[in-house]
């Protein structure tokens, strides 16, 4: 089944790293925010806007050696609100407004193109726990996955660049900590177009803050295109109840014929 | 004499098969392991005649004649469930789900929900590889899927099959380096009768590699 890509434009856009218009930016006041990873919304009140609600209460699932098993049905990740934007070089911050300007138009992601990491998608993802691996199922944009190994402490040595490049997690704590290199270039961080180069490095810490609710802190290293690391801080909650479906984007994209830029 | 060697040898059998039935692979909770990646042996295309109907034969002959023109793989769509590439597939276990990442065609996946639910179509009553649920039969996992399209071709010469496909494998570990899957293809609409075969894969000895068919296929975006 292929979804509308232009109907989560705007949903997409609240995922925080995307285009500032579409974003209701979130008040320092805002007493339902605390900016330091978790989102704190008291009983009654609504998530804040852009985040998914907070999913089910109780203890953190575990696997049998008593790390947090992360397996479950989560949606899509969301960017906390006020967070600082990344500081580009200059051929980065025009590249990016290039493309912004242009709608997006070249987006690899509308052109059934793997959306890399870490881009998220206002889609579910499955996470498959086993003690040697974490393995990210993605029901869109494009219908892959993403394997993380827990079983190795070194990357491999890549010798043709990688859309997901080689993950490796190790744990620190309760955190799971997961080390990507090798990329290429190709995909866009967002639809903003946000840019990166080969020396892309990124770290994201998942930690299962309780049964249902998962928080994930990304670091974004490329001194090809941003003088300081960009860090990013998302929620995802879990599905319950509920299943992915088989989204297959080569199937009648209709999509890329409407991106046709200025 | 005579006995006693018998004796001795039906014991040593019977110690030879006890000790390698050991060495296959196990879950902690005792079920077989199917964990690993695994690469066919053999041919990917169906093996023998399948028992088509007159319709469905005649598809199949129109695909063969024009060359496979309108193949969904050339368009990096999926291969479904019943048609396999040369390439690698990993299966990652778990006692609620099995997981089969495939490297080709479109470098998906495919679940299979190993905790004890029934078929649910109503998220997906017709898709590329269907509704997949796995239940064990001793060492057997054995996997019920339906709930397919009629888009998926069965092999590469373009055997079609119906939406009313039903598909049951048993998947079974002989031995360590082996894994094999005998599937039994229902389809009313285009088969008079069910059909049998069996695959048998080996360890690729390798990890899956990342391959995307719409990077490489210079047939799409055009």
């Amino acid at each position: 089944m292929k979804r509308n890509y232009l109907g989560w434009t705007v949903s997409l856009a609240a995922a925080g790293l995307m285009l500032p218009l579409a974003r209701t930016p979130a008040t320092a006041q805002d007493p339902q925010i605390q900016v330091t990873g978790k989102v704190i919304t008291p009983p009654g009140a609504v998530a804040p806007k852009g985040l998914p609600p907070a999913g089910p209460k109780g203890p953190v699932p575990r696997m049998p050696d008593g790390k947090p098993d992360f397996s479950g049905i989560w949606n899509g990740q969301r960017a906390l609100p006020n967070q600082e934007p990344p500081v580009m070089l200059p051929w980065a911050e025009k590249l990016t407004a290039e493309r912004t300007n242009n709608y997006s138009a070249d987006d690899p992601e509308a052109r059934c193109l793997p959306g890399g990491v870490p881009r998220a998608a206002p889609y579910h993802y499955q996470l498959v726990q086993t003690p040697k691996l974490l393995l990210m199922l993605v029901e869109g944009n494009i219908h892959t996955y993403r394997q993380m190994f827990l079983d190795r402490r070194e990357h491999l040595k890549i010798t043709e660049p990688l859309w997901y490049g080689d993950s490796i997690g190790s744990w620190d704590g309760e955190t799971l900590v997961v080390d990507t290199a090798g990329f290429n270039d190709k995909f866009w961080f967002d639809m903003a177009g946000h840019p990166h180069t080969t020396q892309l490095h990124v770290v994201e810490r998942y930690h299962r803050r309780d049964f249902g609710n998962l928080d994930i802190g990304i670091t974004i290293e490329d001194p090809g295109t941003y003088s300081k690391p960009w860090v990013i801080q998302r929620v995802s909650s879990l599905e319950t109840g509920i299943e992915m479906s088989e989204y297959v984007c080569n199937e009648n994209n209709s999509d890329v014929l409407h991106l046709v830029g200025k | 004499m005579r006995s006693i060697l018998l004796t001795l040898a039906c014991a040593a059998g019977s110690l030879f098969a006890q000790s390698s039935a050991q060495y296959l692979p196990q879950t902690p909770d005792g079920k077989a392991d199917l964990s690993g990646v695994w690469v066919i042996r053999g041919s990917t295309d169906l093996p023998g005649e399948l028992p088509y109907r007159p319709e469905a034969l005649e598809l199949w002959q129109e695909r063969k004649a024009n060359l496979s023109k309108d193949d969904p793989a050339a368009y990096c769509l999926p291969n479904g469930v019943v048609r396999v590439t040369s390439l690698p597939y990993k299966i990652v276990q778990t006692p609620q789900l099995a997981v089969v990442l495939s490297e080709g065609n479109t470098h998906s996946f495919r679940r299979i929900f190993l905790d004890g639910r029934a078929h649910n179509l109503d998220l997906e009553p017709n898709s590329w590889t269907g509704d997949s649920t796995g239940k064990w039969e001793g060492d057997a996992l054995v996997v019920d899927t339906i709930g397919f399209n009629d888009r998926t071709w069965l092999d590469d010469t373009g055997k079609p099959h119906s939406d009313a496909l039903h598909v049951v494998e048993r998947y079974r570990r002989p031995d360590p380096g082996h894994l094999d899957i005998q599937y039994t293809i229902e389809d009313p609409k285009f088969l008079t009768r069910p059909y049998t075969f069996t695959r048998t894969f080996v360890p690729a000895n390798r990890e899956i590699q990342e391959r995307f068919c719409t990077d490489q296929n210079r047939l799409v975006g055009k």
